[in-house]
């Protein structure tokens, strides 16, 4: 009987990572060229995505920079019982310093307050008849790091600072940053809430888009699982695919939201006047451009992984 | 070496298409698979390709059980196995080279290792000329022979057609059956699935019938 001639095997040049990977990623363009149409509708799914929580993003951004402007108002003073020597005053700076959430401690003399004291009453000087510097006590005032600013750690620093010796009294605007921080948190939910939801809306039109993509190829993908290929064989240039997608429509997207910036947002803020102090609006730190990238990355991966499932059954 | 063992198969509960199979095919063998239409033919070859599993019986290709056999597994017991199917399944908006290139490709070959077996095997099925057209600008005749190609362009030891004949004229029957009978030669065993009683009464090969999902006749090899 005759017998197969033991299979010759020629040299795979798409054998090892380098090789498989080449193939796959022109596999994948490939399939680019030749269903531009699916294609260009996916990517312009994820663009406007992308483009939406971006822009979000921005409003939320500038939200968090104006409220952060508020909170530096959150300040803490704490009282001597009497005037301090410059020894004195070193030990306790150190000693409120070492206090964490401390951002920074200036003290305020008794000299310094008064002249203070009569800066708001300019005009009414008479007032100020009689009275001398020593009515006023000297004091520090200590501005918190931004995590400590809101009314709980508050309220666990100043118990911590009525303990260093030498203070008598601590005041700090508690009403007002009870508000503050109910309305920070609000906002925090509110943006977390609409984010999160926006997010999963995205990812579920854009993994029904890439269905299409994947759908119109259908019979590829049988025909692939019948003459023996792999699951990953089948699957990687359509993850490729998806990731090409997913980077081309973030990427056209913090385009055009670059380009929207620069044309009307970017000064904007006056007119807006959300925050006096700055000038116009602030971009999205780099950090949430790369956030945007990647996200537009997985959204293309993560839709092709769940819509591939459905076909690749082999 | 095919065997299946008291193989039932049914697609619902009441449809049984399959009713206690058992048969041998020794390597190296060449069978006509004949029955009227419904009589089974189709869904035998599928459970040798792993395309379906059997919902009773055994299915045992070169030892291997294939109805044991994991997700992962069933790739490879497949590149072994050449099919040609009833509708080709050829992709319509690729290259006759395209169409063929899949099964090596799978394997990982190289482009260039490709491009010249695909040809070789082109011009064995006398359509090297047709490299670049699609499937949709070729005649009936040529897309089974480009569908034939794809099966037999990594010389498979197992190879399955179902109703290769199926809308062909004469001429090109005869070609058809040359080519699976040069493939038997070279070793390749050879399963075809037919209703067509010319092709097989010129044949002299081992059939086996099946009607109603039993076989009928030629269960067992040397009959
Ligand atoms: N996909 C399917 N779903 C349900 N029943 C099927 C399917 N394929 C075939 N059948 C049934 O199984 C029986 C055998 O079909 P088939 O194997 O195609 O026969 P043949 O190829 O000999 O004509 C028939 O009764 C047919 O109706
Ligand atoms: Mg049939």
């Amino acid at each position: 009987m005759p017998v197969n001639k033991p299979l010759k095997r020629p040299k795979l040049a798409n054998e090892g990572v380098v090789g498989r990977s080449t193939f796959f990623v022109n596999r994948a363009l490939l399939n680019i060229r030749q269903n531009i149409f699916v294609n260009l509708v996916t990517i312009g799914t994820i663009t406007l995505a992308i483009l939406i929580i971006s822009l979000f993003m921005l409003v939320f951004v500038n939200l968090e920079g104006v409220s952060n402007d508020w909170s530096k108002r959150v300040q803490v003073t704490a009282y001597f019982e009497q005037e301090l020597s410059p020894p004195e005053l070193a030990t306790l700076k150190s000693l409120v310093q070492a206090i964490p959430g401390t951002d920074r401690v200036t003290y305020v003399s008794k000299e310094e307050a008064f002249k203070r004291f009569r800066e708001r009453l300019k005009g009414q000087e008479l007032l100020l008849e009689g009275i001398t510097t020593d009515v006023l006590p000297s004091s520090v005032e200590i501005s918190l790091k931004s995590a400590s600013r809101n009314s709980d750690a508050i309220s666990a620093y100043v118990a911590r600072l009525k303990k260093v010796p030498g203070v008598t009294e601590v005041q700090y605007g508690e009403e007002w940053v009870q508000r503050y921080t109910t309305f920070m948190n609000f906002m925090r939910m509110a943006g977390l809430l609409l984010g999160s939801f926006l997010f999963l809306a995205v990812v579920f039109i854009v993994s029904n888009t890439i269905k299409l993509t994947i759908y119109s190829r259908k019979e590829e993908l049988e025909i692939l699982g019948l003459v023996g290929a792999t699951r990953f064989f089948i699957k990687a240039p359509f993850l490729i695919e998806g990731i090409l997608q997913g980077a081309a429509g973030a990427g056209l997207a913090l385009v055009i939201l670059t380009g929207c910036y620069y044309a009307f947002l970017h000064n904007a803020g006056n007119f807006l006047s959300f925050n006096p102090a700055a000038s116009g609006l602030a971009f999205l730190p780099p950090v949430h451009i790369a956030g945007l990238f990647v996200s537009g990355v997985l959204l293309g991966f993560i839709g092709s992984i769940t819509s591939l499932k459905r076909f690749v059954s082999v | 070496m095919i065997q299946l063992h008291n193989v039932f198969m049914s697609y619902q509960k009441e449809v049984t298409a399959l009713h206690g199979i058992n048969l041998r095919v020794p390597r190296g063998e060449f069978i006509f698979l004949t029955g009227p239409s419904g009589a089974g033919k189709s869904t035998l070859l599928r459970l040798l390709y792993a395309g379906l599993t059997p919902t009773r019986g055994q299915v045992v290709i070169d030892g291997q059980n294939v109805t044991r056999m994991t997700r992962s597994q069933i790739p490879y017991l497949r590149r072994s196995i050449g099919v040609v199917f009833q509708d080709f399944k050829l992709l319509p908006n690729r290259t006759v080279l395209e169409n063929v290139a899949i099964t090596l490709e799978v394997l990982g070959w190289g482009k260039q290792d490709i491009n010249k077996k695909v040809y070789h095997i082109l011009k064995q099925m006398g359509l090297e000329h047709k490299i670049n057209a699609t499937p949709l600008r070729l005649s009936g005749g040529e897309q089974q022979r480009v569908a034939l190609a794809r099966a037999l362009v990594n010389d498979p030891k197992i190879l399955l057609a179902d109703e290769p004949t199926g809308n062909l004229d004469e001429e090109n029957k005869d070609l058809i059956l040359n080519i699976f009978k040069d493939a038997n030669i070279r070793g390749t065993t050879v399963v075809v699935a037919t209703h067509d009683k010319r092709l097989i009464e010129n044949s002299h090969k081992r059939i086996v019938s099946l009607d109603k999902g039993k076989i009928v006749e030629g269960s067992d090899a040397g009959q």
